[in-house]
Protein backbone atom coordinates (compact mmCIF):
# COMPACT_ATOMS: atom_id res chain seq x y z
CA UNK A 1 0.00 0.00 0.00
CA UNK A 2 2.68 2.63 0.88
CA UNK A 3 3.72 1.49 -2.81
CA UNK A 4 1.27 2.62 -4.15
CA UNK A 5 1.21 6.21 -1.79
CA UNK A 6 4.73 6.60 -3.22
CA UNK A 7 4.12 5.89 -6.77
CA UNK A 8 1.33 8.36 -6.67
CA UNK A 9 2.90 11.48 -4.77
CA UNK A 10 5.98 10.54 -7.84
CA UNK A 11 3.99 10.86 -10.64
CA UNK A 12 1.95 14.25 -9.04
CA UNK A 13 6.46 15.68 -9.15
CA UNK A 14 6.73 14.31 -13.08
CA UNK A 15 3.38 16.07 -13.75
CA UNK A 16 4.34 19.09 -12.27
CA UNK A 17 7.68 19.05 -13.88
CA UNK A 18 6.82 17.73 -17.19
CA UNK A 19 8.64 20.93 -18.84
CA UNK A 20 11.73 20.69 -17.20
CA UNK A 21 11.73 16.47 -17.36
CA UNK A 22 9.68 14.21 -19.04
CA UNK A 23 7.65 10.82 -17.90
CA UNK A 24 10.07 8.90 -20.10
CA UNK A 25 13.24 9.42 -21.50
CA UNK A 26 15.77 7.01 -23.33
CA UNK A 27 18.98 8.80 -23.44
CA UNK A 28 21.40 7.15 -26.25
CA UNK A 29 20.10 3.87 -25.53
CA UNK A 30 21.46 0.85 -27.44
CA UNK A 31 20.70 -2.72 -27.41
CA UNK A 32 22.56 -5.66 -28.81
CA UNK A 33 22.16 -9.18 -28.23
CA UNK A 34 24.16 -12.40 -28.85
CA UNK A 35 22.10 -15.15 -31.30
CA UNK A 36 24.42 -17.45 -31.16
CA UNK A 37 26.12 -16.61 -34.76
CA UNK A 38 27.09 -13.75 -33.30
CA UNK A 39 25.77 -10.13 -31.90
CA UNK A 40 22.74 -8.51 -33.49
CA UNK A 41 22.30 -5.12 -33.18
CA UNK A 42 18.72 -4.76 -32.40
CA UNK A 43 18.09 -0.97 -31.15
CA UNK A 44 20.88 1.63 -32.33
CA UNK A 45 21.52 5.17 -29.95
CA UNK A 46 17.80 5.37 -29.66
CA UNK A 47 17.17 8.85 -27.78
CA UNK A 48 13.48 9.86 -26.98
CA UNK A 49 11.73 12.15 -24.49
CA UNK A 50 7.85 11.97 -23.69
CA UNK A 51 6.08 13.99 -21.58
CA UNK A 52 3.67 13.46 -19.00
CA UNK A 53 0.14 13.07 -20.55
CA UNK A 54 1.60 12.94 -23.89
CA UNK A 55 0.32 10.12 -26.73
CA UNK A 56 3.35 9.05 -27.87
CA UNK A 57 3.45 6.24 -31.14
CA UNK A 58 5.87 4.24 -32.17
CA UNK A 59 5.89 4.02 -35.83
CA UNK A 60 7.94 1.55 -38.13
CA UNK A 61 8.21 -2.01 -39.59
CA UNK A 62 8.74 -4.95 -37.77
CA UNK A 63 12.50 -4.95 -36.69
CA UNK A 64 12.70 -1.88 -36.80
CA UNK A 65 12.93 -1.55 -32.73
CA UNK A 66 9.92 -0.55 -31.44
CA UNK A 67 8.56 -2.98 -29.19
CA UNK A 68 12.27 -3.28 -27.77
CA UNK A 69 11.56 0.34 -26.76
CA UNK A 70 8.19 -0.67 -25.14
CA UNK A 71 10.35 -3.34 -23.46
CA UNK A 72 13.06 -1.74 -22.17
CA UNK A 73 10.52 0.94 -20.37
CA UNK A 74 8.58 -1.51 -19.01
CA UNK A 75 11.35 -3.14 -18.08
CA UNK A 76 11.38 -6.15 -19.16
CA UNK A 77 14.55 -5.68 -21.25
CA UNK A 78 18.02 -3.78 -19.74
CA UNK A 79 19.96 -1.82 -22.94
CA UNK A 80 23.41 -2.63 -23.39
CA UNK A 81 24.12 1.16 -22.98
CA UNK A 82 22.92 4.21 -22.56
CA UNK A 83 19.64 5.03 -19.68
CA UNK A 84 16.15 4.49 -19.51
CA UNK A 85 14.61 6.78 -17.61
CA UNK A 86 11.18 7.38 -15.43
CA UNK A 87 11.37 10.76 -13.97
CA UNK A 88 14.62 10.74 -12.67
CA UNK A 89 15.21 7.58 -11.83
CA UNK A 90 16.91 5.01 -14.19
CA UNK A 91 14.44 1.83 -14.80
CA UNK A 92 15.36 -1.05 -12.94
CA UNK A 93 12.98 -3.60 -14.34
CA UNK A 94 8.72 -4.19 -14.51
CA UNK A 95 6.89 -1.92 -12.03
CA UNK A 96 2.77 -1.53 -11.87
CA UNK A 97 3.57 2.12 -12.28
CA UNK A 98 4.03 0.99 -16.12
CA UNK A 99 1.41 -1.04 -17.39
CA UNK A 100 1.89 -3.10 -20.95
CA UNK A 101 -1.33 -4.09 -23.25
CA UNK A 102 0.06 -6.93 -25.11
CA UNK A 103 -0.75 -8.05 -28.78
CA UNK A 104 -2.66 -11.69 -27.54
CA UNK A 105 -4.11 -9.41 -24.58
CA UNK A 106 -1.96 -12.02 -22.56
CA UNK A 107 -5.28 -12.83 -20.04
CA UNK A 108 -4.80 -15.71 -17.64
CA UNK A 109 -6.94 -18.22 -19.52
CA UNK A 110 -7.80 -19.85 -16.09
CA UNK A 111 -9.25 -16.33 -14.31
CA UNK A 112 -12.68 -15.00 -14.97
CA UNK A 113 -12.64 -11.33 -16.51
CA UNK A 114 -13.01 -10.19 -13.24
CA UNK A 115 -10.44 -11.99 -11.65
CA UNK A 116 -7.92 -11.22 -13.97
CA UNK A 117 -8.67 -7.32 -13.69
CA UNK A 118 -8.43 -7.77 -9.55
CA UNK A 119 -5.08 -9.88 -10.11
CA UNK A 120 -2.80 -6.69 -9.87
CA UNK A 121 -5.09 -5.79 -7.19
CA UNK A 122 -4.54 -8.76 -5.46
CA UNK A 123 -0.45 -8.61 -5.87
CA UNK A 124 -0.50 -4.87 -4.07
CA UNK A 125 -2.66 -6.39 -1.36
CA UNK A 126 -5.89 -4.90 -1.69
CA UNK A 127 -8.49 -6.15 0.30
CA UNK A 128 -11.48 -7.95 -1.56
CA UNK A 129 -14.01 -5.03 -1.40
CA UNK A 130 -11.84 -2.59 -2.59
CA UNK A 131 -10.70 -5.07 -5.44
CA UNK A 132 -14.59 -5.24 -6.28
CA UNK A 133 -15.42 -1.90 -6.11
CA UNK A 134 -11.91 -1.30 -8.60
CA UNK A 135 -12.84 -4.12 -11.31
CA UNK A 136 -16.33 -2.97 -11.60
CA UNK A 137 -15.70 0.29 -12.04
CA UNK A 138 -12.73 -0.87 -15.08
CA UNK A 139 -15.45 -3.21 -16.44
CA UNK A 140 -17.86 -0.88 -16.71
CA UNK A 141 -15.29 1.94 -18.58
CA UNK A 142 -14.32 -0.40 -20.98
CA UNK A 143 -18.16 -1.88 -21.55
CA UNK A 144 -17.46 -5.16 -20.54
CA UNK A 145 -18.98 -5.36 -17.14
CA UNK A 146 -21.98 -7.87 -18.23
CA UNK A 147 -19.12 -10.52 -19.36
CA UNK A 148 -17.54 -10.08 -15.93
CA UNK A 149 -17.41 -13.69 -15.22
CA UNK A 150 -16.87 -15.11 -18.61
CA UNK A 151 -13.38 -17.12 -18.99
CA UNK A 152 -11.39 -14.92 -22.00
CA UNK A 153 -11.75 -18.25 -24.38
CA UNK A 154 -15.33 -17.35 -24.48
CA UNK A 155 -15.12 -13.80 -25.46
CA UNK A 156 -14.10 -11.90 -28.71
CA UNK A 157 -10.44 -10.64 -29.32
CA UNK A 158 -11.63 -6.97 -29.27
CA UNK A 159 -13.41 -7.84 -26.11
CA UNK A 160 -10.25 -9.42 -25.06
CA UNK A 161 -8.05 -6.31 -25.76
CA UNK A 162 -10.79 -4.42 -24.03
CA UNK A 163 -10.10 -6.65 -20.85
CA UNK A 164 -6.60 -6.21 -21.09
CA UNK A 165 -6.81 -2.90 -21.33
CA UNK A 166 -9.20 -2.60 -17.82
CA UNK A 167 -6.38 -5.03 -16.46
CA UNK A 168 -3.55 -2.58 -17.16
CA UNK A 169 -5.52 0.33 -15.68
CA UNK A 170 -6.01 -1.90 -12.77
CA UNK A 171 -3.10 -0.57 -10.67
CA UNK A 172 -3.67 3.43 -11.98
CA UNK A 173 0.06 3.25 -13.54
CA UNK A 174 1.38 6.78 -14.65
CA UNK A 175 2.29 5.27 -18.15
CA UNK A 176 0.63 2.89 -20.59
CA UNK A 177 2.42 0.89 -22.76
CA UNK A 178 0.99 -0.58 -25.76
CA UNK A 179 2.36 -3.30 -27.95
CA UNK A 180 0.73 -3.26 -30.81
CA UNK A 181 -3.01 -4.23 -29.05
CA UNK A 182 -4.66 -4.18 -31.94
CA UNK A 183 -2.58 -5.62 -35.12
CA UNK A 184 -4.88 -9.13 -34.86
CA UNK A 185 -7.99 -7.38 -34.89
CA UNK A 186 -10.34 -6.66 -37.61
CA UNK A 187 -10.63 -3.29 -39.27
CA UNK A 188 -14.38 -2.24 -37.80
CA UNK A 189 -13.53 -3.48 -34.31
CA UNK A 190 -9.76 -1.87 -34.48
CA UNK A 191 -11.45 1.46 -35.40
CA UNK A 192 -13.83 1.42 -32.72
CA UNK A 193 -11.09 0.18 -29.72
CA UNK A 194 -9.16 3.14 -31.36
CA UNK A 195 -11.88 5.25 -30.44
CA UNK A 196 -12.05 4.07 -26.67
CA UNK A 197 -8.19 4.29 -26.15
CA UNK A 198 -8.69 8.13 -27.16
CA UNK A 199 -11.36 8.67 -24.80
CA UNK A 200 -9.97 6.41 -22.01
CA UNK A 201 -6.83 8.91 -22.57
CA UNK A 202 -8.62 12.07 -22.64
CA UNK A 203 -10.27 11.03 -19.28
CA UNK A 204 -7.37 9.65 -17.36
CA UNK A 205 -4.57 11.41 -18.99
CA UNK A 206 -2.21 8.71 -18.43
CA UNK A 207 1.21 9.02 -20.79
CA UNK A 208 0.50 6.07 -23.45
CA UNK A 209 3.68 5.31 -25.58
CA UNK A 210 1.83 2.87 -28.15
CA UNK A 211 3.54 1.13 -30.80
CA UNK A 212 2.28 0.06 -34.00
CA UNK A 213 2.97 -0.60 -37.67
CA UNK A 214 -0.18 0.63 -38.97
CA UNK A 215 0.24 4.54 -40.03
CA UNK A 216 -3.09 5.30 -40.15
CA UNK A 217 -3.67 4.20 -36.54
CA UNK A 218 -0.69 6.59 -35.43
CA UNK A 219 -2.05 9.27 -37.14
CA UNK A 220 -5.38 9.20 -35.40
CA UNK A 221 -3.93 8.57 -31.87
CA UNK A 222 -0.44 10.48 -31.59
CA UNK A 223 0.46 14.10 -30.20
CA UNK A 224 3.69 12.84 -31.52
CA UNK A 225 4.50 9.89 -34.21
CA UNK A 226 8.17 8.32 -33.76
CA UNK A 227 8.91 6.60 -37.14
CA UNK A 228 11.36 4.48 -36.59
CA UNK A 229 14.06 2.21 -39.17
CA UNK A 230 15.36 -1.17 -39.71
CA UNK A 231 18.97 -3.00 -39.62
CA UNK A 232 19.51 -1.98 -37.18
CA UNK A 233 16.57 -0.45 -35.60
CA UNK A 234 16.90 3.09 -34.89
CA UNK A 235 14.60 6.14 -34.43
CA UNK A 236 14.42 7.92 -37.85
CA UNK A 237 12.34 10.96 -37.42
CA UNK A 238 9.66 12.43 -35.39
CA UNK A 239 6.42 13.98 -36.64
CA UNK A 240 4.18 16.16 -34.75
CA UNK A 241 -0.05 15.23 -35.18
CA UNK A 242 -1.44 18.88 -34.75
CA UNK A 243 -4.86 17.59 -35.44
CA UNK A 244 -8.43 18.43 -33.23
CA UNK A 245 -9.20 15.68 -30.78
CA UNK A 246 -11.19 13.68 -30.69
CA UNK A 247 -10.29 12.31 -34.85
CA UNK A 248 -12.42 10.57 -37.13
CA UNK A 249 -10.23 7.55 -38.71
CA UNK A 250 -11.88 8.63 -41.97
CA UNK A 251 -11.68 12.29 -41.29
CA UNK A 252 -9.17 13.42 -44.42
CA UNK A 253 -7.09 14.96 -43.10
CA UNK A 254 -5.84 12.06 -41.11
CA UNK A 255 -5.80 10.16 -44.48
CA UNK A 256 -3.44 13.02 -45.95
CA UNK A 257 -0.91 12.91 -43.19
CA UNK A 258 -0.98 9.10 -43.10
CA UNK A 259 -0.17 9.12 -46.66
CA UNK A 260 2.70 11.56 -46.39
CA UNK A 261 4.19 9.57 -43.40
CA UNK A 262 3.83 5.95 -45.98
CA UNK A 263 5.64 7.78 -48.49
CA UNK A 264 8.30 8.29 -46.17
CA UNK A 265 8.63 4.81 -44.75
CA UNK A 266 7.97 3.08 -47.54
CA UNK A 267 11.94 2.47 -48.96
CA UNK A 268 12.45 0.94 -44.57
CA UNK A 269 9.19 -1.07 -45.02
CA UNK A 270 10.37 -2.11 -48.69
CA UNK A 271 14.25 -2.90 -46.91
CA UNK A 272 12.49 -5.71 -45.11
CA UNK A 273 10.20 -7.23 -47.77
CA UNK A 274 13.47 -7.59 -49.93
CA UNK A 275 15.71 -9.06 -46.58
CA UNK A 276 12.59 -11.41 -46.00
CA UNK A 277 12.19 -12.85 -49.74
CA UNK A 278 14.62 -15.61 -50.53
CA UNK A 279 14.98 -13.88 -54.09
CA UNK A 280 16.13 -10.77 -55.21
CA UNK A 281 12.27 -9.92 -55.56
CA UNK A 282 11.24 -6.13 -55.37
CA UNK A 283 7.96 -5.19 -54.19
CA UNK A 284 4.79 -4.44 -56.26
CA UNK A 285 5.57 -1.10 -57.65
CA UNK A 286 8.80 -0.22 -56.77
CA UNK A 287 10.88 -0.61 -60.47
CA UNK A 288 11.80 2.85 -61.34
CA UNK A 289 11.03 5.06 -58.30
CA UNK A 290 14.04 3.77 -56.27
CA UNK A 291 16.45 6.61 -56.94
CA UNK A 292 13.69 9.06 -55.57
CA UNK A 293 12.85 7.06 -52.71
CA UNK A 294 16.77 6.54 -51.93
CA UNK A 295 16.58 10.55 -51.82
CA UNK A 296 13.51 10.46 -49.55
CA UNK A 297 15.25 8.12 -47.58
CA UNK A 298 17.73 10.00 -46.46
CA UNK A 299 15.69 13.03 -45.90
CA UNK A 300 13.73 10.82 -43.59
CA UNK B 1 -10.77 -57.24 -0.72
CA UNK B 2 -7.79 -57.01 1.89
CA UNK B 3 -5.52 -57.44 -1.04
CA UNK B 4 -7.81 -54.25 -2.82
CA UNK B 5 -7.25 -51.72 0.34
CA UNK B 6 -3.82 -53.10 0.57
CA UNK B 7 -3.12 -51.72 -3.24
CA UNK B 8 -4.96 -48.78 -3.36
CA UNK B 9 -3.08 -47.86 0.09
CA UNK B 10 0.27 -48.35 -1.63
CA UNK B 11 -0.79 -46.69 -4.55
CA UNK B 12 -1.78 -43.47 -3.23
CA UNK B 13 1.24 -43.48 -1.31
CA UNK B 14 3.42 -43.70 -3.79
CA UNK B 15 1.66 -41.77 -6.51
CA UNK B 16 1.52 -38.74 -3.96
CA UNK B 17 5.27 -38.95 -3.02
CA UNK B 18 5.97 -39.05 -6.85
CA UNK B 19 4.24 -35.82 -7.63
CA UNK B 20 5.52 -34.02 -4.75
CA UNK B 21 8.88 -35.05 -6.26
CA UNK B 22 8.11 -34.91 -10.40
CA UNK B 23 6.24 -31.33 -10.37
CA UNK B 24 9.01 -29.63 -8.58
CA UNK B 25 11.49 -31.79 -10.63
CA UNK B 26 9.74 -31.09 -14.14
CA UNK B 27 9.55 -27.34 -12.95
CA UNK B 28 13.53 -26.92 -12.16
CA UNK B 29 14.14 -28.73 -15.39
CA UNK B 30 11.90 -26.04 -17.38
CA UNK B 31 13.44 -23.27 -15.61
CA UNK B 32 17.07 -23.65 -14.65
CA UNK B 33 19.70 -24.06 -17.06
CA UNK B 34 21.98 -25.71 -14.73
CA UNK B 35 19.47 -28.22 -13.55
CA UNK B 36 18.72 -29.17 -17.28
CA UNK B 37 21.80 -29.58 -18.17
CA UNK B 38 23.35 -31.73 -15.23
CA UNK B 39 20.33 -34.03 -14.71
CA UNK B 40 18.13 -33.37 -17.84
CA UNK B 41 19.65 -36.48 -19.78
CA UNK B 42 19.25 -39.21 -17.27
CA UNK B 43 15.71 -37.95 -16.17
CA UNK B 44 15.29 -38.53 -19.58
CA UNK B 45 17.29 -41.58 -19.75
CA UNK B 46 15.53 -42.71 -16.49
CA UNK B 47 12.39 -42.68 -17.69
CA UNK B 48 12.98 -44.91 -20.34
CA UNK B 49 13.60 -47.90 -18.06
CA UNK B 50 10.77 -49.76 -17.47
CA UNK B 51 10.35 -49.11 -13.47
CA UNK B 52 9.83 -52.70 -12.85
CA UNK B 53 13.73 -52.80 -13.65
CA UNK B 54 14.14 -51.07 -10.26
CA UNK B 55 12.75 -54.06 -8.00
CA UNK B 56 16.00 -56.04 -7.97
CA UNK B 57 17.88 -52.82 -6.92
CA UNK B 58 15.18 -51.71 -4.24
CA UNK B 59 15.17 -55.17 -2.86
CA UNK B 60 19.01 -55.20 -2.51
CA UNK B 61 18.83 -51.96 -0.79
CA UNK B 62 15.42 -52.24 1.33
CA UNK B 63 15.02 -56.15 1.58
CA UNK B 64 11.53 -57.51 0.82
CA UNK B 65 9.92 -54.35 2.72
CA UNK B 66 7.04 -51.71 1.77
CA UNK B 67 9.78 -49.61 1.07
CA UNK B 68 10.93 -51.81 -1.80
CA UNK B 69 7.75 -51.66 -3.62
CA UNK B 70 7.48 -48.02 -2.96
CA UNK B 71 9.90 -46.86 -4.68
CA UNK B 72 9.87 -48.67 -7.53
CA UNK B 73 5.97 -47.29 -7.77
CA UNK B 74 7.65 -43.38 -6.87
CA UNK B 75 10.38 -44.25 -9.99
CA UNK B 76 7.42 -45.33 -12.21
CA UNK B 77 5.56 -42.50 -11.97
CA UNK B 78 7.67 -39.45 -10.98
CA UNK B 79 9.88 -39.64 -13.96
CA UNK B 80 6.70 -39.27 -16.67
CA UNK B 81 4.94 -36.48 -14.23
CA UNK B 82 8.33 -34.67 -14.62
CA UNK B 83 8.86 -34.94 -18.25
CA UNK B 84 5.70 -33.58 -18.75
CA UNK B 85 5.34 -30.98 -16.05
CA UNK B 86 8.96 -29.38 -17.87
CA UNK B 87 7.04 -29.55 -21.19
CA UNK B 88 4.40 -27.72 -20.42
CA UNK B 89 6.04 -25.42 -18.16
CA UNK B 90 8.53 -24.60 -20.99
CA UNK B 91 5.46 -24.26 -23.14
CA UNK B 92 3.68 -21.26 -20.82
CA UNK B 93 3.24 -18.49 -23.57
CA UNK B 94 6.15 -15.81 -22.60
CA UNK B 95 3.57 -13.02 -22.64
CA UNK B 96 1.74 -14.24 -20.25
CA UNK B 97 4.15 -14.31 -17.60
CA UNK B 98 5.72 -10.88 -18.88
CA UNK B 99 2.31 -9.46 -18.05
CA UNK B 100 2.27 -10.68 -15.07
CA UNK B 101 5.50 -9.57 -14.27
CA UNK B 102 4.74 -6.31 -15.29
CA UNK B 103 2.23 -6.18 -12.59
CA UNK B 104 4.93 -6.33 -10.22
CA UNK B 105 4.44 -10.22 -9.81
CA UNK B 106 8.10 -12.10 -9.33
CA UNK B 107 9.68 -15.05 -7.65
CA UNK B 108 7.84 -17.49 -6.03
CA UNK B 109 4.57 -15.54 -6.27
CA UNK B 110 4.34 -15.77 -10.32
CA UNK B 111 5.77 -19.38 -10.34
CA UNK B 112 2.38 -20.00 -8.40
CA UNK B 113 -0.31 -17.90 -9.56
CA UNK B 114 0.65 -17.76 -12.82
CA UNK B 115 3.49 -19.79 -14.23
CA UNK B 116 1.81 -23.29 -12.52
CA UNK B 117 -1.84 -22.21 -13.52
CA UNK B 118 -0.79 -21.84 -16.93
CA UNK B 119 0.96 -24.98 -17.25
CA UNK B 120 -1.73 -27.19 -15.56
CA UNK B 121 -3.46 -28.65 -18.45
CA UNK B 122 -0.11 -30.48 -19.34
CA UNK B 123 0.63 -30.81 -15.82
CA UNK B 124 -2.71 -32.87 -15.47
CA UNK B 125 -1.78 -34.45 -18.37
CA UNK B 126 1.60 -36.09 -16.56
CA UNK B 127 -0.26 -36.79 -13.80
CA UNK B 128 -2.67 -39.18 -15.93
CA UNK B 129 0.14 -40.79 -17.07
CA UNK B 130 1.80 -40.71 -13.96
CA UNK B 131 -1.07 -42.46 -12.51
CA UNK B 132 -1.16 -45.38 -14.66
CA UNK B 133 2.56 -45.95 -14.44
CA UNK B 134 2.02 -46.29 -10.65
CA UNK B 135 -0.51 -48.33 -11.02
CA UNK B 136 1.20 -51.10 -13.60
CA UNK B 137 4.45 -50.24 -11.27
CA UNK B 138 2.82 -51.72 -8.34
CA UNK B 139 1.36 -54.46 -10.19
CA UNK B 140 4.22 -55.39 -11.24
CA UNK B 141 6.18 -55.38 -7.84
CA UNK B 142 3.36 -57.33 -6.64
CA UNK B 143 3.44 -60.04 -8.80
CA UNK B 144 7.12 -60.21 -8.09
CA UNK B 145 7.23 -60.52 -4.15
CA UNK B 146 5.09 -61.53 -1.58
CA UNK B 147 2.96 -58.23 -0.68
CA UNK B 148 -0.24 -58.92 0.00
CA UNK B 149 -2.00 -56.78 -2.45
CA UNK B 150 -3.66 -57.55 -6.04
CA UNK B 151 -0.26 -58.90 -7.69
CA UNK B 152 -0.58 -61.20 -5.57
CA UNK B 153 -3.11 -62.42 -5.21
CA UNK B 154 -2.78 -62.61 -9.21
CA UNK B 155 -0.12 -65.06 -8.37
CA UNK B 156 -1.93 -66.56 -5.85
CA UNK B 157 -4.63 -67.87 -8.47
CA UNK B 158 -1.58 -68.58 -10.80
CA UNK B 159 -0.70 -71.19 -8.38
CA UNK B 160 -3.87 -72.58 -7.44
CA UNK B 161 -4.76 -72.54 -11.32
CA UNK B 162 -7.87 -70.43 -10.45
CA UNK B 163 -8.53 -68.71 -13.84
CA UNK B 164 -11.72 -67.27 -12.52
CA UNK B 165 -9.93 -66.06 -9.42
CA UNK B 166 -7.28 -64.69 -11.89
CA UNK B 167 -9.86 -63.31 -13.89
CA UNK B 168 -11.59 -61.83 -11.65
CA UNK B 169 -8.61 -59.73 -9.92
CA UNK B 170 -7.73 -58.60 -13.53
CA UNK B 171 -11.53 -56.67 -14.04
CA UNK B 172 -10.79 -55.27 -10.38
CA UNK B 173 -7.94 -53.95 -11.50
CA UNK B 174 -9.61 -52.70 -14.60
CA UNK B 175 -12.53 -51.33 -11.95
CA UNK B 176 -10.02 -49.20 -10.17
CA UNK B 177 -8.22 -47.63 -12.87
CA UNK B 178 -11.65 -46.47 -14.16
CA UNK B 179 -12.65 -45.24 -10.92
CA UNK B 180 -9.74 -43.26 -10.71
CA UNK B 181 -10.20 -41.82 -13.53
CA UNK B 182 -13.57 -40.78 -12.77
CA UNK B 183 -12.47 -39.63 -9.06
CA UNK B 184 -9.36 -38.09 -9.45
CA UNK B 185 -9.31 -36.39 -13.19
CA UNK B 186 -12.89 -36.13 -14.64
CA UNK B 187 -13.58 -33.03 -12.56
CA UNK B 188 -10.08 -31.34 -13.48
CA UNK B 189 -10.64 -32.32 -16.47
CA UNK B 190 -14.03 -30.49 -16.89
CA UNK B 191 -12.81 -27.48 -15.14
CA UNK B 192 -10.04 -27.07 -17.48
CA UNK B 193 -11.90 -27.95 -20.47
CA UNK B 194 -14.34 -24.93 -19.18
CA UNK B 195 -11.43 -22.50 -18.68
CA UNK B 196 -9.55 -23.02 -21.34
CA UNK B 197 -12.36 -23.67 -23.91
CA UNK B 198 -11.03 -27.24 -24.64
CA UNK B 199 -13.36 -29.94 -25.77
CA UNK B 200 -14.10 -32.26 -22.38
CA UNK B 201 -12.60 -35.62 -23.10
Amino acid sequence: MSGVAAEADSSLVVVRGARAGAAIALDDVSLRIDAGAGEVEILRNASLHVGAGEFVCLLGPSGSGKSTILNLVAGLAQPTSGRVLRGEVPIAGPGPDRAVVFQDAALFPWLTLRRNVEYPLELQGLGKRERAAKSEELLRLVHLWRFKDQYPHELSGGMRQRGAIARALATDPAVLLMDEPFAALDAQTREILQGEVERIWSATRKTIVFVTHNVREAVRLADRIVLMGTRPGRILHEETVDLPRPRAANDARVAELANGIAQRIASEVEKVAREEADDAWVAPGGAGRRDSRRAMGRAV
Amino acid sequence: MRALVTSVARLLVGYSVALAIGVPLGTALARSRLVKQSIGPIVLGLSSVPSICWLPLAILWFGLSEWAIQLVVVLGAALPVAVATENSVRHVPPSIERAARTMGARGARLMLTVTMPAALPGILGGAKVGWTFALRSLMAGELLFVSGGLGQLLETGRDLGDTALVLAVVVVIVALGRASEVLLFSRADRAIARRWGMEAA
